[in-house]
């Protein structure tokens, strides 16, 4: 199992205070600072781990799909050791890919409200419009993050829109990646340098390759040792 | 070479006996042997004549919604319900449920802290599938059980509160997998494109017996 997929959720859900280790029953919603990106991993809202997510030097992740809840201005940024990935043109920080263009979950509607008779939507199924292609690398050594950020407020107190007084809107960010483990991270590594996309497959492939030219330098020298025997 | 489905569902009972309730929310449940919801009579393993192949896994879905919700009755968001008493709701609609595979005694996913996690969230892969709840995620590269070892599907839902007291209704909770069976010489060859670095699929399967073939000169 040297090669991965996986996948982590966060949510703004909590059992005790702002954050919570890993996940617990009944969790409920807290409100999440305006315009301020907070780290999925260990930004101490929802749900997080124990530490930042790092690559060791025998690993290699590959991110091939990240989504954020479309809901409240929600966007997701990924950052590697301390550059983030999605840029302005003029090279100045965004908040990176809105959660209307990659929406979580994939069908969401793009507005929701609290009213006294329950939860109402505007009707919306939003589909992806955005693809994470090609793929961010996290090479061996490095560290990264998801980071989550809102430009309007989840708390209706703040964002009267939002409807009922004193309700908070969950939301949520999504990633998904693949772990290449001991010889297939250094596969990674070499496809990396032959200009190669990190797949799978193109692991596969360099695996195949690695052992034809095995086989045929083993059958060359058999050949070679029953020439030198006659 | 077969193709296999298994789809549980926590409020049956078939071999369990047990329909899910409120108290098991929290607890990773075996679909298999977990004792509750649809059963089987022994925990998924293969011979060593058998080759596995797991391609998708789903579970119910969740939506993201409001943490106070002040229906005066039980309530719904796209199907999926909201809170089982007046202003209960956490802020998830449906049950948060994840999947999570495991072969022998471990799990395949994992948080970026190398712990195991709850797995695939229905979110990401629902079950069932639908316009409002549509999958982000495939499972890719597929997961591999070899000749004699054990796995399990374990599901994990978080969301009591959204769930009247007493045994889940059909549909609350639910989970399916789908995978190929490789049996007899079919699995000697699944091995052996492992062995090679080729991915485990019946195109590459039937590839490999050509090749065989033609080498044959037939």
């Amino acid at each position: 199992m040297s090669m991965r997929s996986q996948v982590y959720e966060w949510a703004n859900l909590s059992t005790t205070g702002n954050f919570m280790l890993r996940r617990g029953l009944n969790a409920t919603a807290v409100a999440v600072p305006v315009d301020r990106e907070i780290s999925v991993f260990t930004g101490q809202y929802g749900n997080n781990i124990t530490k930042p997510a790092e690559t060791t030097a025998t690993q290699f992740v590959v991110i091939e799909d990240l989504a954020a809840s479309a809901y409240v201005g929600g966007a997701v940024q990924v950052v590697i050791n301390t550059t983030s990935y999605f840029q302005n043109p003029d090279v100045t920080q965004q908040a990176g890919v809105p959660g209307t263009a990659s929406p979580y979950p994939r069908g969401s509607s793009d507005s929701v409200t609290s009213s006294a008779t329950g939860i109402v939507d505007n009707g919306v199924q939003l589909l992806n419009a955005f693809e994470l292609t090609p793929d961010v690398y996290v090479l061996p050594g490095q560290v990264w993050d998801m980071r989550y950020s809102q430009r309007l407020s989840n708390d209706s107190t703040t964002n009267t829109a939002l409807g009922v007084i004193g309700s908070t809107l969950a939301v949520a960010a999504f990633v998904k990646y693949t772990l290449y483990d001991g010889p297939d991270a250094l596969i990674a590594n070499k496809l990396l340098e032959l200009g190669v996309t990190v797949n799978p497959n193109n692991v596969d492939w360099y695996k195949r390759t690695l052992i034809e030219q095995q086989s045929a330098a083993a059958s060359a020298a058999a050949a070679a040792a029953a020439g030198g025997a006659q | 070479m077969r193709s296999q489905v298994y789809e549980w569902d926590a409020s049956r009972t078939n071999v369990s006996g047990t329909e899910m309730t409120n108290a098991q929310f929290g607890s990773a449940l075996s679909i298999f042997v977990g004792g509750f919801g649809n059963n089987i009579t022994k925990p998924a393993e293969t011979t060593a004549t058998q080759f596995c192949v797991i391609e998708d896994i789903a579970v119910t879905p969740s939506a993201f919604v409001f943490n106070s919700n002040i229906a005066t009755t039980l309530s719904t968001y796209r199907g999926l319900p909201t809170c089982n008493a007046a202003g209960t709701s956490s802020g998830i609609a449906g049950p948060r449920a994840y999947v999570q595979i495991r072969i022998n005694t471990t799990d395949y996913f994992l948080d970026p802290d190398n712990v195991g996690n709850d797995g695939v969230p229905g979110t990401a892969s629902p079950y069932p599938r639908s316009v409002n709840f549509q999958p982000c995620f495939n499972l890719y590269p597929d997961v591999y059980v070899l000749p004699g070892q054990t796995w399990d599907v374990r599901v994990t839902a978080y969301q009591s509160n959204n769930y009247a007291a007493g045994d889940l209704v059909a549909g609350n909770l639910q989970c399916f997998v789908k995978y190929t069976l490789y049996d007899g010489p079919d699995a000697l060859i699944a091995n052996k494109l492992l062995e090679m670095g080729i991915s485990v699929n019946p195109g590459n399967v039937d590839w490999y017996k050509r090749t065989l073939i033609q080498s044959q000169g037939m």
